[in-house]
């Protein structure tokens, strides 16, 4: 409920419920892009600041308010990540803080193990020959393949996410949501070692 | 009730535009022109000039005028020392650039603010004039460049306020110019927006559904545009950078997306060089290159592939050069639209929002994004990103404070602009002390501080301890910028100098209706038909009277004797006013007979 049912003015943000349900979308991970898209297109014709600029101060904070959280609710819905980084919150499997690269980096996911054991040697040795004057050229090509069994990975990571996301919708487990728990962290950490080695490209 | 209106603050030229019944409409003086150059002039009495007549005494006295000054909003003196040798005023400052006319200094939105209460005055004029009772404007929306950051969205709006105009929003150019574009047909689908001005670039990706235009991406350079094209060119002929210089080089510019060679010719010296357009297109290739990264970056963000965009819309007086409108098609695969005037669309859009802003009118809506992505200074230098960079606005984020010593009552906040990991590569906005917190153990204390920007692009902060429910209080310290109160004080400045501006305008506008009737007395005696007109139908002796007449307001026409301007301008009307009258019935009779009078 957005408005005030008596007086139809529109209501601040005090009491609200998640993103799925300010959204009127199931707490489901496979969406139907095109009906989150309009709904968040019919509210914000109903919040917007730009429709209450002539109202009261307390009704402009609200649209303010309101507006912003459909934003960040939208925002975080539409990318389907995102949408199971929210969902892991909800349900009190926080995997905040791994995004931003810190404590993502500070331990290696067991089943990652040996593919950054290899990417780190040979990372080292890329360096190596960098510092010896081997050409740029050679440096991007060992760089580029250097990515490949990584980028391999990701995409690996991407289907067992999808496979595991459909498992969600129709069990509603909590080993399932374990299982997308540490997927996502892998993924976190996969998405590290390729911005690692696209650094090296820069350097 | 008062009027509002759309503003286009440009970095070369500036326009205003309202809506009527419906329809935006760009508000033109009285010979049409809809463009105020955004230059301001200040005499050595003390007298501000502004817009054209700005723009002639850059020829005569360049060093207490100022043009270009966007590029200087919102920046400390440390950001743009590197060219404050090619503008031919002084430009000094801390914090806040200073720019010097004579032997008085402005800041950049004070500049501006010149800018905007002579689009203010244009439009109150025109209301008059249209017979509305209430004429005063009070309240805009201004444009901006969609990368412009917060300190340069601030600038803006102080420059408003400081021109006595309550800025209803600041708004994306691309934007606004998707806004009037979507105006003529019920456009569906996504649209990219090339706005390629006099010293900004931008590129917005927006898709556009159900009347609502929700923009996808945003990227490009705040200090890019048709000024580094002048400079090229005048670095190539080796002239120097007098404004002399500058003038013939920006015709060469303007003659060369016409024709295929022209000649820069220097006024007052013989320098004279012909260029080729294939000359030109190679000096300015690498310019239009830097345009290209920023719409790649903007079609990955938006998560699409150039075939992905169904039309694209060229945008600001420099998408009239060949090169760029090549560039843009290979790049994007399509035709690009102008059939809007690039100089006019963005004050027409920005006028439709504020129609908006005002009407409550709900068949359009623009979802803006903010361009750059806010974050704060953690530990080492590092920044922690809050709210990322195409998030639509208005967006929150929210970040966790705690302390490190016992009994701690005060954190110190940084927050930055920008894309890069180190604080020291973004841009710095402001530092922010929260005060207030309630004495505690070290780490205790749970201080969630919310960071909003609004649907300006524009960021405020709050925070409160959680465990206490306290609201603490916030010390703002910009790292770029004015802060309120002195932004009040040039209000009330501005004030001060309003008497002695007035005077100065209504000197301006009697010389510039003594120019009109000069020039409309100058064309009729040199019409071809003038000798048998004399002949046949005016009074021995008249002609030599209107031209003995034009000669003596010529003479007066430089004075600042406003009175004696205004009396002569009055008896050259009255002397030409049998003449006119003929002219007039020689027309109609031509138009009677189905004759041009050109051809008798």
């Amino acid at each position: 409920m957005h408005f005030c049912p008596q007086c139809s003015k529109i209501l601040s943000l005090g009491r609200h419920g998640d993103f799925f349900a300010f959204l009127g979308v199931p707490r489901k991970l496979n969406l139907d892009a095109a009906d989150l898209e309009r709904r968040f297109r019919e509210l914000s014709r109903q919040f917007h600041p730009d429709y209450f600029y002539n109202a009261t101060p307390a009704e402009r904070r609200a649209s303010l308010e309101r507006s912003s959280y459909l934003n960040d609710a939208y925002r975080t819905l539409k990318n389907p990540v995102t949408r199971i980084e929210y969902l892991l919150k909800l349900e009190g499997l926080a995997t905040a803080g791994a995004e931003h690269g810190g404590s993502g980096r500070a331990s290696v996911p067991p089943a990652l193990l040996e593919e950054v054991f290899a990417l780190n040697e040979e990372l080292d040795d890329i360096r190596g020959a960098r510092s010896a004057g081997a050409p740029r050229d050679e440096i991007a090509a060992r760089l580029a393949r250097a990515r490949l069994p990584i980028e391999r990975k990701r995409d690996e990571h991407a289907r067992d996410l999808e496979a595991l996301a459909a498992k969600w919708d129709a069990s509603g487990d909590r080993d399932t949501l374990a299982a997308l728990h540490d997927r996502i962290l892998e993924r976190n950490y996969i998405n590290n070692l390729l911005a690692t080695i696209e650094q090296e490209a820069n350097a | 009730m008062s009027k509002v209106v759309g503003i286009d603050l440009g970095t070369t030229n500036s326009l205003v535009a309202y809506v009527r019944d419906g329809r935006p409409e760009v508000i033109r003086d009285a010979a049409g022109d809809g463009l105020v150059p955004s230059v301001v002039s200040i005499d050595a009495g003390g007298t501000v000039f502004v817009g054209r007549e700005a723009q002639r005494r850059l020829l005569t006295d360049a060093g207490r005028t100022a043009y270009s000054v966007k590029r200087f909003m919102g920046k400390g003196f440390d950001d743009v020392r590197g060219e404050a040798n090619r503008f031919p005023f002084a430009i000094s400052g801390d914090a806040v650039v200073r720019i010097g006319l004579g032997d008085r200094t402005f800041t950049p939105p004070e500049i501006s603010a010149f800018v905007l209460r002579e689009l203010k005055h244009r439009a109150e004029a025109f209301f008059a004039a249209q017979g509305e009772v209430d004429h005063e404007v009070d309240r805009a929306v201004i444009t901006v460049p969609a990368y412009f950051n917060d300190a340069q969205r601030t600038a803006t709006r102080d420059a408003g306020r400081i021109a006595g105009l309550e800025v209803l929003r600041i708004i994306n150019e691309p934007t606004a110019a998707s806004l009037a574009y979507g105006l003529d047909k019920r456009h569906t689908g996504v649209i990219a927006v090339y706005d390629l001005g006099g010293g900004t670039f931008d590129i917005s990706i927006l898709r556009v559904e159900d009347g609502v235009f929700q923009v996808l991406s945003t990227n490009g350079d705040t200090h890019l545009g048709g000024d580094d094209i002048d400079h090229l060119l005048m670095e190539h002929i080796g002239r120097g950078f007098g404004q002399d210089v500058r003038k013939a080089v920006i015709q060469a510019k303007w003659d060369l997306s016409e024709r295929d060679e022209t000649t820069i010719q220097v006024a007052g010296s013989a320098y004279s060089r012909r260029v080729t357009r294939a000359e030109f297109e190679s000096l300015i290739a690498p310019i239009v290159e830097r345009t290209l990264a920023p719409c790649r970056q903007a079609l990955a963000d938006a998560g699409l592939q150039p075939a992905g965009i169904d039309e694209v819309v060229l945008v600001g007086g420099s998408t009239r050069i060949p090169l760029v409108r090549r560039r843009v098609e290979e790049l994007f695969g399509k035709t690009p639209h102008s059939q809007l005037n690039p100089d006019e669309v963005v004050a027409l859009g920005a006028a439709v929002q504020a129609d908006i802003l005002v009407t409550g009118n709900r068949e359009m809506l623009l979802l803006d994004v903010t361009p750059l992505s806010l974050g704060i200074e953690t530990m080492g230098g590092v920044v922690s990103k809050i709210i990322l960079r195409n998030s639509t606005i208005p967006a929150t984020g929210s970040e966790m404070f705690t302390t490190g010593v016992d009994n701690q009552t005060a954190v110190d906040i940084h927050v930055v602009q920008g894309e890069r990991e180190l604080v020291a590569d973004n841009r710095s906005l402001a530092r922010f002390k929260l005060r207030g917190i309630p004495p505690m153990p070290a780490g205790l204390p749970r201080v969630q501080v919310q960071f909003q920007i609004d649907a300006n692009g524009i960021l405020s902060v709050t925070a409160r301890e959680l465990r206490t429910e306290v609201e603490q209080t916030i010390e703002v310290k910009p790292s770029y910028g004015l802060t309120d109160e002195q932004v009040e004080q040039m209000l009330l400045d501005s004030f001060e100098h309003a008497e002695a501006d007035f005077d100065a305008r209504l000197l301006i506008e009697a010389r510039n209706e003594a120019e009109s009737v000069i020039q409309a007395t100058e064309k009729s005696l040199r019409d071809p038909d003038f000798a048998a007109i004399e002949q046949q139908e005016l009074a021995p002796g008249e002609r030599q009277k209107i031209e003995s007449i034009v000669a003596g307001l010529k003479m007066v026409l430089n004075s600042k004797d406003r009175e004696t301007i205004q009396k002569w301008t009055k008896a050259l009307n009255d002397a030409t006013l049998h003449l006119a009258e003929v002219m007039m019935n020689r027309s109609v009779r031509a138009a009677l007979t189905g004759k041009n009078v050109n051809d008798a």
